[in-house]
């Protein structure tokens, strides 16, 4: 709540930048919005209070923790899958340059791959990757 | 010198932005709005107004009326100022309170006004009949300065709305009274004091209603 709060103030804050006057101290202007917004996020609260009940357990389906992961462990499945579709080099170039987030030049002194066969892996790893995405099943 | 990424951003982003172009000082900007209204007023009072009726109604009564009048024209000026102020972020408070004392000597005056003519006329003047006509006046001179002053009020954007609002309304109310007193052909009765009340009252809250939609608060 308090960083809303922060978010909120700082976006008034520029809004309405043009009611500070030069010269003036700037604190309690500062002070007043932070106020303001303060209130208005306490009475927010107040108001979906009312009328929603939070429950942080809902999303939990079983009571063994482990049991919860089923969702989680399917996904890191899937993902393995499609990574071992992948050649050598197709990995390697993903890994370095969309994983890493490394720029081409330095994925290629990296792994020793030229510029021009990191573009070619990365192109047929994303297609590839693409098409061996599981289909998804009808709701 | 070497900019960092995020450096560069803002030297990118900054790089045309427009200066921000800081409001006047809140009482400037009141008193020309009040100089704005009060030429349409005075141009008003000038060619359609009864001066000479204001000056028969308190005939041996000047100082009365002269006290009463300057003090629904401090109530409409310092509300009307103080609207201003508070709609800027961190301003003293206590200007809420600035037209009050002025409001509630324009009420005992007016009382005393009413009262005196009572005790001179008996009971004439107990009649609704004419005050309708007062609402109306009150409702139509608002209805014509409000949305302006809404619109100057509206500038700053207000982060607390309601006392901008509220202010402005009694501003508004005030003011179109003090106008009224050149149209107004016979002397204020208790009734017609409630009525001028009942005015003010139904000014004030449809601007207090309306203070969110137009003063686009921030």
């Amino acid at each position: 709540m308090a960083e809303d709060v922060v978010q909120d103030a700082l976006l008034t804050v520029h809004r309405v930048r043009h009611t500070y006057q030069p010269g003036r101290p700037v604190a309690p202007w500062i002070a007043a919005i932070v106020t303001r917004r303060s209130i208005d996020a306490a009475r927010k609260r107040g108001r979906i209070g009312r009328q929603e009940v939070f429950n942080e357990v809902a999303d939990e389906t079983f009571a063994d923790p482990r049991a919860n992961k089923l969702l989680e462990a399917d996904a890191s499945r899937t993902l393995a899958q499609m990574a071992g579709g992948l050649s050598r080099g197709q990995r390697e170039a993903i890994e370095l340059v969309k994983l890493k987030e490394m720029s081409l030049a330095e994925a290629s002194e990296f792994s020793g791959q030229s510029i021009a066969s990191l573009k070619v892996n990365i192109h047929r790893a994303m297609k590839k990757l693409r098409f061996s995405l599981p289909k998804e099943p009808p709701e | 010198m070497t900019a960092s990424p995020i450096d560069k951003i803002i030297n990118e982003l900054a790089s045309d932005v427009r200066p921000v172009r800081p409001l006047r000082a809140p009482a400037l900007r009141a008193l020309l709005a009040i100089a704005a209204i009060g030429l349409a007023a005075a141009f008003a009072i000038v060619v359609l107004g009864d001066v000479s009726g204001l000056r028969n109604r308190y005939a041996g009564r000047e100082a009365l009326l002269a006290l009463e009048t300057l003090a629904m024209l401090s109530t409409g000026v310092l509300a009307i100022v103080a609207a201003f102020v508070v709609s800027i972020p961190g301003r003293s408070k206590r200007w809420i309170a600035a037209p009050i004392p002025f409001f509630a000597l324009w009420l005992l005056l007016s009382g005393l006004g009413c009262y005196d003519d009572l005790v001179r006329r008996g009971g004439v003047g107990w009649e609704l009949g004419e005050s309708i006509h007062c609402l109306r006046f009150i409702a139509a001179t608002s209805a014509v300065f409000g949305p302006l002053l809404i619109w100057r009020l509206a500038r700053a954007k207000p982060i607390n709305p309601l006392p901008v609002a509220l202010l402005g309304g009694l501003g508004i109310a005030a003011t179109s009274v003090f106008v009224l007193q050149f149209f107004h052909p016979f002397a204020v009765t208790f009734i017609d004091l409630a009525v001028h009340l009942v005015a003010i009252m139904i000014v004030v809250g449809v601007v207090g209603l309306v203070n969110r939609g137009a003063l686009a608060p921030a």
